[in-house]
């Protein structure tokens, strides 16, 4: 009972603002764009060969990556504007357990985020199928590949906003929990490759890749499975989580 | 610690009337430190049930982090508080047993009134229902459905102060609560707050609006840098001094003062004694064989004692040789 009420409580907090809306309009835009690709983009020959096979087509499609650093900028911003707003002092009043009340807060940001996640894959495969009309190639992916798609997009944004709630959590600035977030995704990952080359298959670009099912760029992703690609990816949001959660519990409330 | 009924019967209404079975509000030498700097020290007071009991403190002094500490929202180095024996956080239902009012801006501005406490509803588990009475309660109602960020500092106040109420709790926490209200608020807030505490609820609230608090309080605990520097009932504190009138009054000043009394001008020519009773007061001029023409209770304004319980403690190295309490 506790559980479900404090995360009614956090999924009210999420969509009485327009925090949602405004991340509903980046995918529209993002969908805009790539349809504007398909009708008027062409490789470097003038061909249209970036949308001539299956593979291509569901590359393009592949919403995962974007979703996993949009959503962890919506976890960053919803986790740490509580702190900048003074309302995580209501919450931790009404669930003086903190652990409870973070716990409700992620899995409602994973929640809303995989939502984002799944409209952002949905409203770029409908761009796409919409905008193939306008030139030689019809839609070449099947159903199950679009399910796929969708599914990796979800998941991507579940992970990418437990990632930014528990970076949220720990530096509790909303500024300096965007750029932390930013910094995991886009700026340690190529650090840690140049590092250790075998890392590159484990970075979480390339982790959502495997699981759209879209040729990835590393070679040595092909050996990664699904089961693996998952629990890295759960790896890379559940360590600044846990973090998170402890450091919540051990401070004072300023 | 032992274990307490914690949740009276909870209606709209504060409840049939004094019972003794309310919740005391209990600080045991509480220590808080931030960093090197000691914020609260050894502080120890009790806020009792059908009673309002005004915290006052110059700005620093540390009420706000003691509400904090008792409301789990920071630790304490030492010591602590309970709530009916309880720790906040091993309270059954917390937010229906303690209503708090700790930061007069907690909203976000995009959101509601209304949703601001719904969420907090969700929460707490309270009934929908109840948004709309304490709404209405502090006459929101026409407003719950703007965003917050376009509310006056009173109004948020209100919300606030609508949040805390949102649990029906036997026990609430202010920290200036008065903050931006308009006469008729405070007014209003001053007369709910009595009401409660005439029902057996325990009311604390901190403030630096001595006048308000003069109206509004039972019972006064007084900190200054941390420590406590005066604690009981307003009316007996008002009573820690003793007017006397004399024809002799600079003779009878110096064998007071002779005495360890401290002594003080009066506007009208007498005379303020603090620290010697009335009885010892009377027998000294006895013996000096200074004729007395009064030999009152003196009750001058809280904030010509809270001025000088404060400015007392600040210029003693030991604090505790300062303390009044009644």
């Amino acid at each position: 009972m506790t559980w479900s009420r404090l995360l009614r409580a956090e999924l009210r907090k999420l969509t009485t603002t327009k925090m949602p809306l405004a991340f509903f309009a980046v995918l529209v835009v993002i969908s805009g764009l790539t349809a504007t690709a398909v009708i008027a983009g062409t490789d470097f020959d003038g061909s249209k060969g970036f949308i001539s096979t299956s593979a291509d087509q569901r590359s393009l499609m592949a919403f995962a990556a974007n979703a996993t650093m949009g959503a962890s900028l919506f976890g960053a911003m919803a986790v740490a504007r509580e702190y900048s707003h003074g309302t995580v002092i209501p919450t931790f009043l009404a669930s003086p357990r903190r652990h409870r009340a973070m716990l409700a807060q992620y899995g409602a940001v994973a929640i809303v985020a995989a939502l984002l996640g799944l409209l952002g894959a949905l409203l770029t495969v409908a761009a796409v199928a919409l905008a193939l009309p306008t030139t030689d190639y019809g839609f070449l992916v099947s159903a199950a590949d679009v399910s796929r798609v969708c599914a990796a997009s979800a998941f991507a944004g579940a992970i990418g906003g437990l990632l930014g709630a528990g970076i949220g959590a720990i530096v509790r600035n909303t500024g300096g929990a965007v750029a932390g977030a930013f910094f995991t995704l886009m700026v340690a990952p190529p650090l840690l490759v140049q590092m250790a080359n075998d890392m590159g298959s484990w970075v979480p670009s390339t982790l959502v890749n495997v699981l759209s099912g879209v040729e990835a760029e590393v070679p040595a992703a092909d050996q990664v499975g699904i089961v693996a690609a998952i629990a890295a990816l759960l790896a890379w949001a559940l360590v600044p989580a846990a973090i998170g959660l402890l450091a919540v519990q051990r401070r004072d409330v300023a | 610690m032992a274990e307490v009924d914690v949740r009276p019967a909870q209606t709209g209404d504060p409840g049939p009337g004094p019972s003794g079975g309310g919740l005391s509000l209990e600080v045991a030498n509480l220590t808080k430190r931030y960093g090197g700097n000691t914020v609260v020290d050894d502080l120890s007071f009790v806020a009792r049930p059908g009673r309002v009991t005004g915290f006052l403190g110059p700005n620093g002094s540390g009420k706000s982090t003691t509400m904090k500490v008792m409301l789990d929202l920071a630790s304490a180095e030492h010591g602590g508080a309970t709530i009916g024996g309880q720790r906040y956080r091993d309270l059954p239902d917390p937010a229906g047993t303690v209503g708090a009012l700790l930061e007069s801006n907690a909203f976000h501005p995009g959101r509601s009134g209304r949703d601001h406490l719904r969420i907090l509803a969700d929460a707490a588990g309270t009934s929908s229902d109840r948004v709309d009475e304490v709404l209405e309660l502090v006459h929101l109602d026409d407003a719950a459905d703007r965003r917050v960020g376009g509310y006056s500092l009173g109004m948020r106040q209100r919300l606030g102060f609508a949040a805390a109420l949102l649990g029906d709790p036997p026990v609430l926490v202010l920290d200036e609560p008065a903050n931006g209200l308009d006469p008729q608020g405070m007014h209003e807030m001053r007369d709910l707050l009595r009401s409660r505490a005439a029902h057996g609820h325990t009311v604390l609230v901190s403030s630096h609006l001595l006048a308000e608090v003069e109206l509004l309080a039972d019972d006064l605990v007084v900190i200054h840098r941390g420590r406590l520097v005066a604690h009981g009932s307003l009316e007996e504190l008002q009573e820690d001094a003793t007017l006397v009138r004399s024809d002799s009054i600079a003779e009878l000043r110096q064998v007071l003062e002779a005495s360890g009394a401290d002594v003080q001008p009066d506007a009208e020519g007498a005379i303020v004694v603090r620290g010697l009773s009335i009885a010892a007061i009377g027998d000294q001029a006895f013996a000096a064989g200074i004729a007395l023409h009064e030999l009152s209770p003196h009750a001058g304004s809280l904030e010509a004692r809270f001025l000088r319980w404060t400015s007392a403690a600040a210029t003693h190295d030991r604090p505790d040789d300062t303390e009044v309490t009644a």
